[in-house]
């Protein structure tokens, strides 16, 4: 027994030796190390013996089942890990792994939040579709004002009325009812952003979309002035287009806003010197702004006398062409793979 | 609006050394955006003077000419058309590379096979007039080759502000207002409108005469003058006129109607003149149902009981503030006529432009408010003018004027350091004071109180309080001026919004963790859309001013957009997973409310999540389910399990046999369906499409009642595990023996499914369903001895429970 055991082990080492390829490998994992081979079968043998020799050949027979693997492992990885001859291609691309895309306008819209979070604002909500009251006359734009010819509307009917009955209800042109809603459930003081979803009954081309993303922000205060309303402004600018951002404001009418004003902040495209995207006047008009309109204030059930607010408006699905050089409006809603892949 | 740079300097005189671009920049800084500036030169470059040399017939048409032309520099051969092309004519010659008013650009090209390097043109191709019978013929003073411009003698630039920005100020919308507003910013005098109209003419009102005038809706129009004037004489406009006219974009037509217009691009007020011969009598009133008019367009006209009319106590004769007949318009042979100079409220204007469609100069000016006292002004300056124009003209009898409703002068009271507290910033009271009483504000003080009397032609409706008096101040002062400081507040914890984190965490895990791609699709659906996938669309919310059919009504389900999102992406990937969250909109009443009132609601709007998959096989089905799973233990932590349920009422796209509802502690939140045959093949489809619902409502609801989260205990002691495999009739759904198996013995923790089968090896109305079965104690290792005593009772519950076998494997 003893015996058979070493011829074995020396018939294995030599042939361990002489491996040179994973052929040879399998061949002499199959013949010696595998479930029926060779050692197996001795290792079986054993329990046929008397418990005393049984005793002794086990151990030995363990210990060199063990010598044989550790030599045939040591073989095999370096068989494996050094195929002398074989050129391994390392700029090979690896193994395709698939991932999950966000919407721009969603990383944008995050980017944004996170902004105004950290800067002490709430993030809320309201609906899309929206009363007439809500989206103009409580925004100081009473029924037949020509203010609302800056807003084309999509008005909605329920299926069974007919056209008869007067349209009191609207998809919403702008994030600006929530201002109402908000002040009317919240109260002052308030400090709140409001992104979502807006709508204007224009034909789609490159540049126009009915269907488009806005955020508003407001601040309602005691001390609430003008002068609040520029520096919140030119910390926006300096955080959505970097630290240089300049801001210039110019009076502009929007009815829930007295005084009004747009505002432009330096191209970061081409830091303010001029480019295609900014049509070479080195400023991009960005926002809308101005302290809020004592009737919208009164509107939200707030005392113009007492607190006095300020808000501003920003186009996201803008922000969103602009930041990723979007040329096509139509391609956010466009579910087209090619351009979500993008992001 | 156009604004011309010539006709401001007729009120106020700007130092030279301001360029036209600083002014436009100066209005944008502090009054409102200039959109562009022009020089006029540009509008004609590549037109010249021409002299025609040669004449002869076109070989291939009777109607064209062949005519050689004179330009200076060269001879060119063009074809024309006019009747009245001759040789010797001093003619306006649009080269190649023109481009003529309306975008019409002019190139060489073969007309019915002659060359052609140009085109003579007539009056309406250069917007110079409507005239179209034959080409323009210069007077002799042209010179061969010159610029038609430097003809024309076009020196002037040019502003064009968009009249959506002056909503709020009719006083802007005119040359006179704008200079005003320049007077101010330049620090110069504006000339009083007095010195523009002629002191000589004598026109009394309100006498008793002949010609008589009568309102009978005075709140519709609260100021009505008239004026009959005899003697005129219909003829083209003299060059100045024309000129100005044509700087602003505007076709003359003829003295008469011109003079009107330049009025009103001067003042602002709308002017109508009527043939005296159709108007012995003036009526004001609101229309009857169903009258009619041919308005000058030579349109017919439906009117009704909301517009405001003019008649000659007979006819219609002017759609008030909107558009004159055609009957009663000034033609050539008008010898007299009759002026209106009238103040109409600009809800009933804008009204009757709006449901008419008729949005014309004078509407647009109505719509905004015009001051009542511009009436005046404008019928004398119109007189002046017409004096001018037409020497002999002859005032018959007085004027009419019936002022019936005159404006109450509105002041406004504020505090100084009031004013300094929104502002954010001392501005000097001086300068403040300055601006306004430059802008027309009567200012007086007491202590520190200051009362404005707001001008006529400001107080219709933009200055209406004393925070209309800020942004006077602060635009005037420039924004530009104001140093910015931070709002200084008291710190304070920010609204919770649960929902709003929640959104977020799912769309974080859903793109991140299940690798789908996030897409927004339209809130608006089409019945085409619907119809092909079975779902009723009679209900649905509608739009009543749709773009198209393909987007008219409002979604009730992300099913629509989603299924479409796979049919136009089918091409790009075999297996495709998207998600998208969006607002559903239903046709009953919601939460939000219509108004402050309360009383009615707004259409109920939920917010969905929808989670599509599409590949080779109905495999997609299972992996959905896979993923609503895990994304929903995930994201809520859960204790209960995701429960599919069979579904009774499902949705039209899905088959019939793989739509389940997907069910969380007891609440169903969404469902989950493999669309069908039918919707496959309607949307031409070449996957299985699994689609996800789930009400995010629902969804957060759940959220918020969750417990909050812990971590279970990691138990010490080693787990067995034992798999069962039952064989068991068809109707028994997984969910019963699942719940059986779980709820049997407290020590087995999971019951998890890993096989079922179907097949030759059973008998058909069977199956067989596979269980790997944990049974863990926390107390200590449990031996197989309890294990196999707590398993032989369940296997025979189950057994004589569902009338199970216990398989072999």
């Amino acid at each position: 027994m003893k015996n058979r055991l070493q011829t074995l082990k020396n018939e294995i080492l030599e042939k361990i030796n002489e491996i040179k390829s994973e052929a040879d490998l399998k061949e002499i994992e199959l013949k010696y190390f595998s479930r029926k081979g060779e050692i197996n079968q001795i290792m079986h043998s054993l329990k046929d013996l008397d418990l005393e020799l049984r005793k002794e050949f086990g151990v030995l027979a363990n210990q060199t089942k063990k010598e044989l693997e550790e030599a045939f492992t040591k073989a095999k990885n370096s068989i494996l890990n050094n195929n002398d001859g074989e050129i391994l291609d390392v700029t090979l691309p690896g193994v395709n792994m698939k991932r999950g895309h966000l919407h721009p306008i969603t990383i944008i819209q995050k980017e944004v939040e996170d902004l105004f979070s950290s800067l002490g604002f709430s993030i809320i909500s309201g609906p899309e579709l929206e009363s007439d009251y809500f989206n103009f006359t409580a925004l100081n734009i009473p029924p037949f004002h020509p203010a609302r010819d800056m807003q084309d509307t999509f008005y909605v009917t329920s299926a069974k009325d007919d056209n008869q009955e007067e349209l009191d209800l609207v998809m919403r042109t702008h994030t600006s009812p929530v201002q109402i809603r908000a002040m009317r459930k919240f109260g002052a003081p308030l400090k709140a952003i409001i992104p979502g979803r807006c709508f204007r009954n224009e034909a789609t081309d490159a540049r126009h979309e009915h269907t488009f993303y806005q955020f508003e922000g407001l601040m309602v205060g005691e001390d609430i002035n003008f002068a609040n309303l520029k520096s919140l402004l030119e910390i926006v600018g300096k955080k959505i287009f970097g630290p240089n951002t300049k801001l210039r404001m110019r009076p502009k009418f929007y009815p829930f806003v007295e005084p009004g004003n747009n505002g432009e902040y330096t191209c970061f495209l081409c830091s303010g010197k001029g480019c295609k995207v900014c049509k070479q006047t080195g400023w991009l008009e960005i926002v809308g702004a101005g302290l809020i309109h004592p009737n919208v204030l009164r509107a939200g059930g707030i005392d113009p006398e007492k607190y006095s607010g300020l808000a501003f408006g920003f186009g996201l699905t803008r922000l969103a062409m602009l930041k990723y050089g979007v040329n096509d409006v139509r391609l956010f809603n466009s579910g087209d793979l090619k351009f979500l892949q993008q992001f | 609006m156009y604004i011309s740079y010539n006709w401001l300097q007729d009120f106020i005189k700007l130092s030279p050394k301001y360029n036209f671009n600083e002014v436009a920049d100066k209005l944008t800084a502090h009054t409102v955006e200039v959109e562009a500036t022009k020089n006029q030169k540009e509008v004609f470059s590549q037109v010249v003077v021409g002299k025609v040399l040669e004449v002869s017939k076109h070989p291939n048409a009777d109607k064209l000419s062949l005519v050689s032309v004179d330009i200076k520099d060269r001879i060119l051969k063009i074809v024309c058309g006019a009747p009245n092309v001759e040789s010797g004519q001093l003619v306006p010659v649009a080269l190649d590379g023109a481009i003529l008013p309306g975008d019409f650009e002019i190139k060489t090209s073969k007309i019915r096979g002659e060359i052609s390097e140009g085109m003579i043109c007539a009056e309406d191709e250069l917007g110079l007039g409507f005239e179209h019978k034959g080409i323009m013929v210069l007077k002799e003073k042209a010179k061969i080759g010159q610029d038609f411009s430097e003809y024309l003698k076009m020196d002037d630039l040019i502003f064009e502000i968009d009249n959506k920005s002056l909503s709020n100020r009719p006083d802007l919308l005119n040359h006179y207002g704008i200079a005003r507003e320049l007077s101010v910013l330049f620090n110069t005098t504006l000339k009083p409108w007095e010195k523009i109209i002629d002191d000589k003419i004598k026109i009394k009102f309100n006498e008793k005469d002949k010609f008589k005038a009568e309102v009978f809706d005075k709140i519709a129009c609260p100021r009505y003058m008239a004026l009959k004037i005899d003697n005129i004489k219909v003829a083209p406009s003299p060059d100045w006129l024309k000129k100005r006219l044509v700087a602003i974009n505007q076709r003359p037509i003829n003295n008469i109607v011109d003079i009107a217009n330049y009025v009103m691009f001067e003042l602002g007020q709308p002017l109508h003149t009527f043939d005296a011969a159709f108007v012995d009598k003036i009526e004001v009133r609101r229309a009857l149902n169903n009258e009619k008019i041919e308005t000058i367009d030579q349109k017919e006209r439906q009117l009704n009981v909301d517009d405001l009319v003019i008649t000659n106590g007979k006819n219609i004769i002017a759609i008030a503030g909107v558009m004159g007949g055609l009957e009663s318009q000034i033609s050539d042979k008008s010898t007299s006529l009759v002026l209106e100079a009238a103040n109409f409220s600009a809800e009933v204007i804008r009204k009757t432009a709006q449901r008419l469609g008729l949005r014309s100069e004078a509407s647009l000016r109505y719509e905004k408010s015009l001051d009542p006292n511009l009436t005046e002004v404008a019928l004398k300056r119109f007189v002046s003018l017409l004096k001018e124009v037409c020497e002999d003209i002859k005032i018959i009898g007085t004027g009419v004027d019936i002022y019936s409703h005159k404006p109450i002068e509105k002041k406004i009271k504020f505090n100084y350091s009031w004013l300094t507290t929104k502002i954010g910033q001392e501005i000097p009271k001086n300068d403040a004071l300055k601006s306004l009483s430059l802008l027309g504000f009567t200012c007086t003080e007491n202590d520190n109180e200051i009362e404005v009397v707001v001008p006529s032609w400001r107080a219709t409706k933009d200055i209406k309080e004393k925070e209309d008096i800020v942004e006077e101040v602060l635009r005037i002062y420039g924004y530009d001026n104001i140093k910015s400081t931070l709002p200084k507040e008291e710190l304070s914890l920010p609204i919770d919004n649960q929902e709003r984190l929640l959104e977020r965490r799912i769309k974080d895990m859903l793109y991140s963790q299940f690798l789908l791609t996030e897409v927004y699709n339209y809130s608006f659906v089409g019945e085409e859309q619907l119809k092909k996938l079975n779902i009723d669309f009679f209900n649905h919310l509608k739009l009543a001013n749709p773009l198209s059919e393909l987007n008219s009504m409002l979604r009730q389900s992300l099913a629509p957009g989603l299924f479409s999102t796979i049919k136009n992406n089918q091409s790009k990937s075999d297996d495709l997973a998207f998600f998208e969250i969006g607002d559903v909109f239903f046709n009953l009443p919601g939460e939000y409310v219509k108004d402050i009132s309360g009383i009615e609601k707004l259409p109920y709007q939920e917010k969905r999540l929808g989670i599509i998959l599409a590949g080779k096989n109905k495999l997609v089905f299972s992996q959905l389910k896979n993923i609503t799973t895990n994304f929903l233990t995930w994201l809520l932590n859960l204790n209960d399990d995701v429960v599919y349920l069979n579904f009774d009422t499902p949705p039209g796209w899905a088959d019939e046999k793989l739509i389940a509802q997907v069910s969380v502690a007891g609440k169903n939140i969404g469902w989950l369906g493999l669309g069908s045959n039918d919707v496959k093949k309607n949307l031409n489809l070449k996957v299985e499409v699994a689609l996800l619902e789930i009400n995010c409502n629902s969804l957060f609801s759940l959220f918020l009642e969750q417990a909050p989260f812990k971590i279970k205990e990691v138990l010490k002691y080693p787990p067995v595990v034992r798999d069962l495999c039952f064989v068991l009739p068809d109707k028994i759904l997984y969910n019963d023996i699942k719940d059986v198996l779980s709820s049997f013995h407290p020590l087995i923790k999971s019951v998890e499914l890993f096989d079922t089968y179907k097949g030759i090896k059973l008998p058909a109305d069977k199956k067989s369903l596979a269980f790997h079965l944990t049974y863990q104690s926390e107390e200590k290792t449990l031996t197989s001895n309890e294990v196999d005593k707590i398993q032989k009772e369940l296997v025979e519950q189950v057994i004589e429970k569902f009338g199970a076998q216990l398989r072999d494997f």
